[in-house]
């Protein structure tokens, strides 16, 4: 009989998937009948759906700019 | 229908349309190797713009991993320089084995490690330490954030907390999140990446995903009981 912290560990990697079929369906079954690890799951997948778009991959203009210059110059010089 | 049969019949469903989504994502991953090999190969007949065409599809997202790594935006450019530069100059040694994002991303994180131990040894040497209670025993979870609509979620206050929470965690472990659940790698390519074990960064993975989602359930918790 696992316990719910036993459950959690877990969640990361169902969430991958990267846990055996049979293991799958006991993750399941379990978040089916206990609310506070199913409230855990949600949280956890929350925060993975919302990391992607959270991190910007903006980058400044002037950054370009150099980036490009230095690339130029360094490696057309070779 | 008995429940039994449904949900075998729910969960085949589930399975093809998995299948299905699988196979989507190997095809625009194959397309995404295949044009970036068509790119490399003329880089090496000493087409120059084609080079910067790779520098302008990939400069954001290597910029982003290194702002993540070092913290610090002057020096994610040096290492951004350093990278694409490392790169141009490595090419011809690359060997196709692994896709060229994840072969750039190893050098990008490299550099940034070479740095921060050269620069800041103690972040990296000392790294095991996570600012998570999962060690403490089992924390119940709040509802008050995933009750919090993803507009405010997605908005500048709501990606600062999530920057911050992960800018929080250790560098190999902040490295690690990013990486899969920013950038989008899979784990095995996370472990090329780092030169680790895929078991090594599912452990991180774990650890860091659970912080973040302390960090921001407290923070989440506290502001919608303050605006009650």
């Amino acid at each position: 009989m696992k316990t719910c912290k036993q459950f959690c560990d877990k969640l990361s990697d169902y969430l991958d998937g990267e846990i055996a079929a049979d293991e799958c369906r006991l993750v399941e079954d379990h978040l089916e009948v206990c609310p506070p690890c199913a409230l855990m799951y949600e949280c956890l997948k929350t925060t993975v759906d919302i990391c992607e778009q959270g991190v910007s991959d903006d980058m400044p203009e002037d950054v370009k700019t150099r980036l490009k210059m230095f690339l130029r110059t360094h490696c057309k010089s070779d | 229908m008995t429940q039994a049969t449904h949900r075998d019949y729910v969960l085949g469903v589930w399975v093809d349309f998995a299948n299905l989504f699988l196979a989507v994502c190997i095809f625009v991953m194959r397309n995404g190797m295949v044009e970036d090999q068509a790119t490399i190969d003329r880089i090496r007949d000493g087409d120059y713009d084609a080079f910067e065409d790779l520098v302008e599809k990939y400069q954001g997202r290597v910029y982003r991993h290194l702002r993540k790594m070092v913290k610090d935006g002057r020096q994610a450019e040096d290492l951004l320089q350093e990278t694409f530069l490392s790169a141009y100059k490595g090419l011809k040694g690359f060997s196709g084995s692994s896709s060229f994002s994840t072969w750039l991303f190893r050098i990008a994180t490299n550099a940034a490690l070479m740095f921060l131990r050269k620069k800041r040894p103690e972040s990296v040497e000392y790294d095991d330490q996570i600012n998570s209670t999962e060690d403490r025993g089992f924390m119940p979870a709040s509802p008050e954030f995933i009750r919090t609509p993803l507009e405010i979620l997605l908005s500048r206050e709501g990606r600062d907390k999530i920057e911050a929470a992960i800018d929080s965690l250790p560098v190999l472990y902040r490295s690690t999140i990013v990486l899969r659940d920013v950038e989008g790698f899979s784990l095995k390519e996370v472990a090329d990446i780092m030169d680790t074990s895929v078991a090594a960064v599912k452990s991180r993975l774990h650890r860091a995903r659970n912080s973040v989602r302390e960090t921001l359930s407290s923070y989440y918790t506290e502001r919608n009981l303050s605006a009650n």
